[in-house]
């Protein structure tokens, strides 16, 4: 057997506050796809971090084309043919894909047509569409992507890390990534892409190597294995959805927020939300599909008093909120998780009680005189803390020290019980694992048997078919549409997603 | 708790390093350091009146400190103490004089003590203001608004607030009846000892038991999120910068009324930066800037009497070297401590993982 290209061999990684990786091993071959398959936290993108040289290994060995190596830092890595596409893009906005590409690879002075001409060479024989002389900054998130792959293919990469590169994209592009991966393959070279989605895994990989909590669970090959085995191997525990039920018509329930033309942008710049019209009803969950940064956060933002609607009124329960405090909003009943846990939702630095306080300052309930009622405060929370099953031991740990999972069914509880009447959840479940998102899942729908209206924002399609009863697509903060669940194919959904009408869809009218 | 006491620990260590290398340094200037502090303690502690001058000096530190602290909470820099400061005593100087002959003592008193918080918070309010209402950097404007109230207070002691002989850039001092009285006989340790303690007990009360001190709190470790929650930063950022300057103002009261008993040109100069460095040294915590300003006060006094030994010429700046030197111990040993922490938990780590 020939000599593998990469060979780790019994790698671990320690954190200060966790194992990262434990014993980790496995090889890639030459021509190889391999998928590196687990969920958030299963130590996926520590480990391939390591081969690039962002982290240094603990213990262990790891082996180049046979040759043992001690890989310092990615320019390292790099000589050696291996590239590395993070999940979030390093590339400089400002810059043509050009510029970024020859970055660091130059040296006095830089012939930049010559650069180009080679470029699009590469890109040619790929199948590559991109601009090479616009500024990345005014290019679609798949063309970034691109970019970053022609960097790799620049410094005749041989080895190519992806990590959840499909995260960002249309369905469409997704596919234009796989063929990709096909193609570059086909060449004698290697890829090991790193993925929680199994569509893509049966799609393009030879091997699969299924990762939880650090360790590797199990190395199968493709064509040994199918999508409920990897799952199985992947959570460790069967998970089983919450039942929509499709026969109630929401459409006759008492309408709870109410979008009317609202538009929303900032000074002298174009619109990030465009003449945004509808409704929610009691008891209903309302889906918002679309590539992230197509005016979800925004919308939220609006609806939340964030930032306040340039054009439009917002309703909620009759009652003009257009313009009114953040504040008034949350003690009118409206819950709101933001998409940005350590940014909006949580201090991090303080404690939970704390935590839930944030949302409980301006009542009389929770404060005597201004003074904090904290015997009352901190019961609650322990009773919280119980209720949504939050991996802490009481009131008083500081956020931080929780999962990221924990911190989010932590926000969760509270907000449900701040919204009484609207809850806004964009992208509830970014980045948890699959037993934190099974469990908030469950709230969401106890929230809405309990007659709340639910907006809940996704890029994650199956979430949107799992939980909505009507979706709404978003494109460049407009609405593509208003469509009942079930109406519409993950292919016309992605179709609409990347901007393009469906003629021959019939709209569900409001 | 524990990692409370690890705090304290690191900290008191930290301070006796910084003394060991100060005594170090003494050894450059040929003089046998145990035997000048040996001598310089023993003067301190077997005076009474020694002793108690470790409370005064450390009196208005506690405030100046607690008005650094205090803003610390909302992550906001206040580096302007020592104006806020200097306001408190302009206008406690000028309520003392106007007033002494009118009302009782201990109504004055009070007066003055409203005043001198009012001053002083009127000068974080502009602060505060500016920072709220132009993005103003907190740090350069609250620098620099020292500078102001300085040359305001020259002005004012050049004209209306100038003594009767019209001869120094001072006022007159103020009648017994305006002091702070003394609280243990035998030394100048007043009132405002006692003052400075409640207060720094009353800031923390109110930052870690309040509505408002949470809010102050959240706003510090993450406006985005205190935002989120209804909570105004900006309304936040003028409340703190008031209260802040207000602690500082009422250092204006036990220096005037306890202490010096006039104001004159360069009144205290070095208390404003004092105070940042010991509240540093607290790391921001109410309680600790009551002990970090004793230390202070107490490496003043050692300072001064080490000045005074006969025939071993020690400068009396000495003193500056060191708490600088002992500053500098404290702020590195944040960052042992972090290390040394971090490297403990990778290390149970690696054995439960083995």
């Amino acid at each position: 057997m020939a000599v593998p290209a990469i060979d780790i061999q019994n790698v671990s990684k320690y954190f200060a506050k966790v194992i990262a990786n434990k014993d980790v091993s496995l090889t890639v071959e030459e021509g190889e796809v391999v998928a590196l398959l687990g969920e958030n936290g299963a130590g996926k993108s520590t480990i391939m971090k390591i081969l690039y040289g962002l982290y240094g290994k603990d213990e262990g060995k790891i082996f180049v084309r046979g040759e043992e190596v001690n890989i310092k830092n990615p320019a390292d890595a790099m000589s050696r043919g291996i590239a590395m596409i993070q999940q979030h893009f390093s590339l400089v906005p400002t810059h043509t894909a050009t510029e970024n590409i020859i970055l660091g690879n130059v040296h006095g002075h830089v012939n930049i047509k010559e650069h180009e001409k080679k470029l699009k060479e590469i890109a040619l024989k790929y199948g590559f569409d991109v601009p090479v002389d616009v500024p990345v900054g005014q290019l679609a998130v798949g063309q970034q992507q691109k970019i970053e792959i022609l960097k790799a293919l620049y410094i005749n990469t041989s080895i190519l890390i992806m990590d959840e590169p499909t995260a960002v994209l249309t369905p469409q592009e997704s596919d234009n990534l796989m063929q990709f991966i096909k193609d570059f393959t086909a060449k004698g070279n290697s890829i090991v892409f790193i993925t929680h989605k199994m569509k893509e895994v049966m799609e393009v990989a030879d091997k699969i190597v299924v990762m939880r909590n650090g360790v590797v669970v199990d190395t199968v090959k493709r064509e040994d294995t199918d999508e409920q085995e990897l799952a199985k191997l992947m959570i460790g525990e069967p998970i089983i959805p919450p039942a929509r039920d499709e026969s109630i018509d929401y459409m006759n329930n008492d309408v709870v927020l109410s979008i009317k033309d609202v538009s929303f942008g900032e000074k002298n710049a174009v619109d990030l939300l465009k003449d945004l019209n509808f409704d929610i009803h009691k008891g209903e969950i309302f889906g918002i599909a679309g590539v992230s940064g197509n005016g979800q956060d925004e919308l939220c933002d609006v609806i939340s008093g964030l930032k306040h609607a340039t054009k439009g009124t917002i309703v909620l329960d009759g009652e003009d909120i257009t313009k009114a405090s953040i504040k008034k909003r949350n003690t009118m009943g409206i819950g709101y998780c933001p998409v940005d846990r350590y940014r909006d939702a949580m201090v991090m630095d303080m404690t939970l009680a704390e935590n839930i306080f944030l949302k409980h300052w301006w009542d009389k309930e929770w404060s005597n005189k201004g003074f904090i009622r904290i015997k009352k405060l901190n019961e609650y929370t322990n009773e919280l803390i119980k209720r949504h099953r939050v991996k802490a031991n009481d009131y008083s740990d500081i956020a931080r020290g929780l999962s990221g999972g924990n911190q989010q069914k932590v926000v969760l509880g509270r907000e449900v019980d701040l919204g009484k009447k609207l809850l806004i959840f964009n992208q509830p479940t970014r980045g948890l694992d699959m037993g934190a998102v099974d469990r908030i899942h469950h709230v969401i729908s106890e929230e809405k048997a309990n007659g709340k209206a639910v907006l809940l924002i996704s890029t994650e399609l199956s979430e949107i078919f799992e939980m909505c009863d009507r979706i709404a697509v978003m494109h460049g903060g407009k609405m593509m549409g208003i469509y009942k669940n079930g109406d519409l194919t993950t292919e016309q959904i992605g179709l609409l997603m990347a901007g393009v009408h469906l003629e021959d869809e019939k709209e569900v009218a409001e | 708790m524990k990692s409370r006491a690890n705090i304290l620990l690191y900290n008191i260590g930290a301070v006796i390093i910084g003394l060991i290398i100060s005594a170090i340094l003494l050894l450059f200037m040929k003089v046998n350091p145990l035997d000048v502090c040996g001598q310089a303690l023993g003067k301190i502690v077997s005076d009474k009146y020694n002793l108690g001058e470790v409370l005064v000096k450390a009196t208005p530190l506690i405030f100046t400190s607690l008005a650094f602290a205090f803003t610390y909470n909302a992550n906001l820099f206040n580096i302007g103490a020592q104006g806020q400061f200097l306001m408190g005593s302009i206008v406690a100087v000028a309520l003392s004089l106007k007033l002494q002959s009118i009302v009782p003592t201990f109504i004055l008193l009070i007066i003055v003590l409203i005043g001198s918080a009012a001053g002083g918070a009127f000068m974080g309010g502009l602060i505060g203001g500016a920072k709220a209402k132009f993005k103003a950097n907190e740090f350069l404007v609250s620098m620099m608004s020292t500078y102001v109230v300085s040359n305001f207070m020259d002005y004012l002691l050049r004209t209306s607030l100038q003594e009767t002989k019209a001869e120094y850039m001072q006022t007159d001092a103020i009648d017994k009846a305006a002091y702070l009285p003394t609280i243990l006989p035998g030394t100048r340790v007043h009132l405002g000892f006692v003052i400075a303690v409640l207060f720094a007990i009353g800031v923390w009360v109110l930052l870690n038991k309040t509505t408002l001190g949470f809010q102050i709190r959240a706003v510090g470790k993450n406006s985005d999120a205190a935002n989120l929650g209804g909570i105004k930063p900006t309304t936040i950022y003028v409340i703190s910068f008031m209260i802040a300057g207000g602690l500082a103002g009422i250092a204006g009261l036990t220096e005037i009324n306890g202490v010096q008993h006039m104001l004159l040109r360069d009144f205290n100069a070095s208390i404003g930066s004092y105070g940042i460095g010991i509240a540093i040294l607290a790391n921001g915590n109410p309680i600790g800037c009551i002990f970090a300003s004793i230390l202070f006060g107490f490496l003043n006094v050692m300072g001064t009497t080490m000045g005074r030994l006969p025939g071993l010429n020690i400068p009396a700046s000495i003193i500056e070297l060191i708490e600088g030197i002992v500053m500098a111990c404290v702020i590195i040993s944040y960052a042992v401590r972090r290390i040394v922490e971090n490297k403990k938990k990778k290390k149970q780590m690696r054995k439960a993982g083995a």
